[in-house]
């Protein structure tokens, strides 16, 4: 592997890593939301962000692409704010992988919540937990299978997007020349062996990480497990 | 042992209506609570509404709740506060116990975020007897078992009131007696005033001081748990039954009966429980349908309970008749049938012996 492929692996590792991180920040609380959402506004709002899930990366790349242009609002004000143009830095791949990858980090999330319920919360509250505390203290331990899931499918989703980049980000080494992109251009170059090691890196790679979910959901869903056990409350009369 | 002899009375003043569709809860009352108080009702009737919205948990609810004279809810001054903040406990039917927490962690999760800590680990473990289970998981314990713990870390948090939401419907006869003897000594040595909820009377007979009956959302009775048992076999939610809470005057008298004092004159029997010894007054009650009338003394009879009394009222239904009979200070009450009501000719004032079974006085704890 050269130095550029090197270069291309630690932007992809940073864009993952950060994505990852900011996707639980802004996806637990929007999880949380669609969980406990009874109006008829959520089917709205569930079908917008599982959006990414059937929209042709292009599609999203190209209305992205020209928001972040200084032409248009988002753009602009980025550029007012930082000073930098939006549009093809690692900002524009790493909001736009935000967006690309929500549905993989939300859905496992507004799942395990749902599942949980309220009935262990009321139980907590009237022992005195404040809703901060609640969620660390009972939503965190008891969903954290689903919070580690989600992790590693906004993780590896990330790594694997190519069209979103290619249209938001362009091809600058350091910056927005990410693993899929650098694969791209081996391939166009007619460099085989090149392709061939990123391509089997990223096939080994997801797989393990596929199989680490796996296996993970498979021992939390052992007889032992909580929610098999907890009995179905009955609110009644 | 951290009890609470400053002031024995709990003022719970609640008007408030409750929105659930179709079902709407409308109550307006204070109550001065103390003891235990039972909160009955047919299925739907609201008794677990009641407790929620006391506790906090009800969302659609128009109205006030203070406890003593301090707001937990107003909704015409948009006063509200939240359910950790009321120092309201709520033991719930399914226990809620914490899944990831052992038995004893679940204890220590309400000690951690109890202000107070007047009450110690030790004594509560002592009161619900958890000593052997305190590592253990909590899912594995029985349904008796997981209602203690649920208990015992409801009164760490160290509650002004406790609610408890038909925690023995899951439970079988013995864990059922057991956990309410445990109620009982708890609330005496704790002085903590509970709600219990129950659609068991039989439960509520044994342990509660009065009892709150509901219907369809509002409040049909509230009173003196004998007194308003007595008034509900006017209606169709009960068996029709006597309540009694009487003195023990010997425990065995030699033939595995136990003797009560029902007036200076007339005593009762009914069969020997070992528990009896550690007891000064009994509560037991005689289904109406197991009582007998008749107008002489019968003799050479294997009935152990013949007592005599006074017709204070018929009540005459399509076939049958329930019949007020009082002995001394007590009513009794008997249901017949309108064939023998008519054979013996039974009018109000006239005198009457009751007969029933030593077996046919019951108690719920044994």
């Amino acid at each position: 592997m050269l130095d550029s492929d090197l270069q291309a692996l630690l932007t992809t590792l940073q864009m993952a890593a950060l994505t990852t991180f900011i996707l639980l920040v802004i996806g637990t609380p929007l999880a949380w939301y669609l969980a406990n959402m009874k109006n008829r506004g959520k089917v709205i709002i569930e079908a917008l962000v599982a959006l990414p899930l059937v929209l042709p990366p292009t599609v999203l790349g190209f209305y992205l692409l020209i928001a972040f242009s200084p032409q248009h609002l988002p753009g602009q004000l980025w550029q007012q704010a930082t000073g930098q143009q939006l549009a093809f830095s690692f900002s524009a791949i790493v909001i736009g992988s935000v967006l690309y990858s929500l549905p993989f980090v939300v859905q496992p999330l507004q799942r395990a919540f749902e599942q949980l319920g309220d009935s262990l919360l009321e139980a907590s509250a009237l022992l005195g937990a404040t809703a901060f505390d609640r969620f660390f203290s009972i939503v965190l331990p008891l969903t954290k299978t689903s919070f580690i899931t989600a992790a590693c499918l906004g993780f590896a989703h990330t790594v694997g997007e190519f069209g979103v980049i290619l249209m938001i980000g362009g091809n600058i080494p350091g910056e927005t020349r990410v693993l899929s992109i650098a694969l791209f251009d081996h391939v166009e170059a007619f460099d085989y062996a090149r392709a061939h090691l990123l391509s089997i890196g990223l096939l080994v790679s997801s797989l393990v990480l596929l199989a680490a979910i796996y296996w993970l959901n498979l021992i939390s869903s052992q007889p032992s497990s909580w929610q098999k056990q907890t009995p179905e409350h009955n609110i009644g009369d | 042992m951290a009890t609470n002899t400053t002031n024995d009375i709990t003022s719970l003043a609640i008007q408030i209506s409750v929105n659930h569709g179709q079902f709407q809860l409308v109550i307006d009352h204070s109550f001065a609570l103390s003891g235990i108080t039972g909160v009955f009702g047919a299925s739907g009737s609201g008794k677990s509404t009641l407790l929620r919205a006391i506790a906090g948990l009800e969302k659609n609810l128009i109205g006030s709740i203070s406890l003593n004279h301090k707001n937990l809810v107003d909704t015409k001054n948009n006063d509200s506060i939240k359910p950790e903040q009321r120092q309201v406990g709520l033991v719930f039917q399914d226990s809620r116990l914490f899944p990831h927490l052992s038995v004893l962690d679940n204890l220590q999760y309400a000690i951690k975020r109890c202000h107070h800590r007047r009450l110690s680990l030790n004594e509560v473990v002592k009161l619900t007897e958890l000593s052997p289970l305190l590592a253990s998981n909590v899912l594995q314990l029985s349904g008796g078992q997981q209602q203690r713990v649920a208990l015992a870390r409801a009164l760490l948090a160290e509650p002004k009131l406790l609610l408890l939401d038909e925690p023995m419907s899951a439970l079988d006869h013995q864990s059922k007696a057991k956990l309410l003897t445990m109620l009982l000594t708890i609330q005496k040595q704790l002085n903590i005033p509970m709600l219990y909820v129950s659609h068991s009377l039989a439960e509520l007979q044994q342990v509660t001081d009065s009892l709150l009956v509901l219907n369809q959302g509002k409040i049909q009775h509230f009173g003196n748990i004998h007194k308003t048992i007595h008034q509900l076999n006017d209606s169709d939610l009960i068996l029709k039954q006597t309540s009694l809470a009487l003195p023990i005057q010997r425990v065995n008298n030699g033939h595995g009966l136990t003797e009560l004092t029902l007036d200076a004159k007339q005593s009762i029997q009914l069969t020997t429980q070992k528990h009896f010894n550690h007891l000064p007054h009994l509560r037991c009650y005689i289904l109406a349908n197991d009582i007998s009338i008749s107008l002489e003394k019968i003799e050479n009879t294997s009935i152990v309970n013949q007592i005599f009394g006074t017709i204070k009222q018929i009540n005459q239904q399509q076939h049958n008749s329930l019949i007020t009979v009082e002995c001394g200070q007590q009513d009794f009450f008997v249901v017949i049938s309108a064939f023998s009501l008519h054979k013996l000719a039974l009018t109000i004032s006239q005198r009457v012996f009751l007969q029933f079974k030593a077996s046919a006085v019951r108690t719920f704890i044994h």
